[in-house]
């Protein structure tokens, strides 16, 4: 008898067991209507002059809105289509796993937007909505394919940049520049992670 | 080697495609059909065979359910079959500790 078979087979058991637990929706659909909403955000925020803080704080949630709407259907429609539940285990964890983050995002949005409504707390939170959204991404990486851990690292890379660069410059740059800030920063990096996926992605994720 | 553990191996569990399929629904609640299908590249044919055998030994519990006027398939794992693959794990490391010992 082989020795070795029992400890390969507990090698296979653990790997099928973690691969079950990811989720494994496509993510090339997702990551670019996020990347197109947020660059196209971006632009609409620059042109408008949506340049009131809480004006500002209110715009991004209702983009944060309309992209987690819009992520919704798309994985839905995957769902129906491969006739599997769309709250499923792995999608829970996953939202587990990035709730904390967003929430302290949202109340420090809603305190700049409803208590402070100062324009330089509202620069301050442009590169914390970046660090932390990417510590979202990076939480939920541990359920979903690696490349998501990177993704998040490079919006927690983002942010601090931007946090340094705000500190060393020592007063804040015009504030309509906050929406080209997120723009660039939210609608870039996802659309150029979606066109990576689109490209890596198995063409049988499901 | 004490031959016992090996021959104390749950038979149902042990055949691989069985224990893929195990090894996948012991990580979940529950899977549908077609996740179990493509994430262990089997066919609709023997992935159908197998939970038929699992379900008769009691360690698998299919559901049927419709969602959005489409029937969605779901299959978990039963208290019994939890039991039987902890059992068959810790069978494995006791076999794997004595290939160890000198």
């Amino acid at each position: 008898m082989n020795e070795n078979w029992a400890a390969e087979n507990l090698k296979t058991i653990r790997t099928l067991m973690e691969r079950s637990a990811v989720y494994r929706r496509a993510l090339a659909p997702v990551t670019m209507l996020t990347g197109i909403v947020g660059l196209a955000a971006g632009g609409v925020g620059w042109m408008t002059q949506c340049d009131s803080p809480r004006r500002f704080i209110l715009f991004w949630f209702a983009v944060a809105g309309a992209s987690l709407a819009g992520s919704f259907v798309v994985v839905r429609r995957q769902a129906i289509r491969d006739k599997e539940s769309f709250w499923s285990p792995p999608t829970r964890r996953v939202a587990q796993a990035m709730l904390p983050c967003l929430y302290i995002g949202l109340i420090a949005g809603l305190m700049i937007a409803f208590v402070a409504d100062e324009e330089d707390l509202t620069w301050a939170l442009v590169p914390i909505w970046m660090a932390l959204y990417g510590a979202a991404l990076h939480a939920a990486g541990f359920f979903m394919p690696r490349g998501i851990k990177l993704l998040g690292w490079l919006f927690i890379i983002g942010g601090t940049m931007l946090m340094i660069g705000l500190a060393l410059q020592g007063s804040a740059p015009e504030f309509r520049y906050t929406h080209v800030a997120m723009g660039a920063v939210f609608g870039g990096l996802h659309l150029a992670y979606g066109i990576y996926l689109h490209f890596t992605e198995k063409k049988n994720a499901s | 080697m004490n031959p016992e553990p090996f021959l104390q191996l749950d038979r149902v569990i042990h055949e691989k495609g069985r224990l893929a399929i195990m090894s996948s629904l012991a990580a979940t609640p529950e899977l549908a059909f077609t996740e179990l299908r493509d994430s262990l590249e089997m066919t609709d044919g023997n992935v159908t065979a197998h939970i038929r055998t699992l379900q008769e030994a009691g360690y698998v519990s299919v559901t049927k359910s419709f969602q959005n006027n489409r029937s969605l398939t779901t299959c978990a794992l039963t208290a019994k079959g939890r039991k039987s693959f902890a059992d068959y794990i810790a069978l494995l490391e006791q076999i794997v500790q004595q290939t160890k010992k000198p």
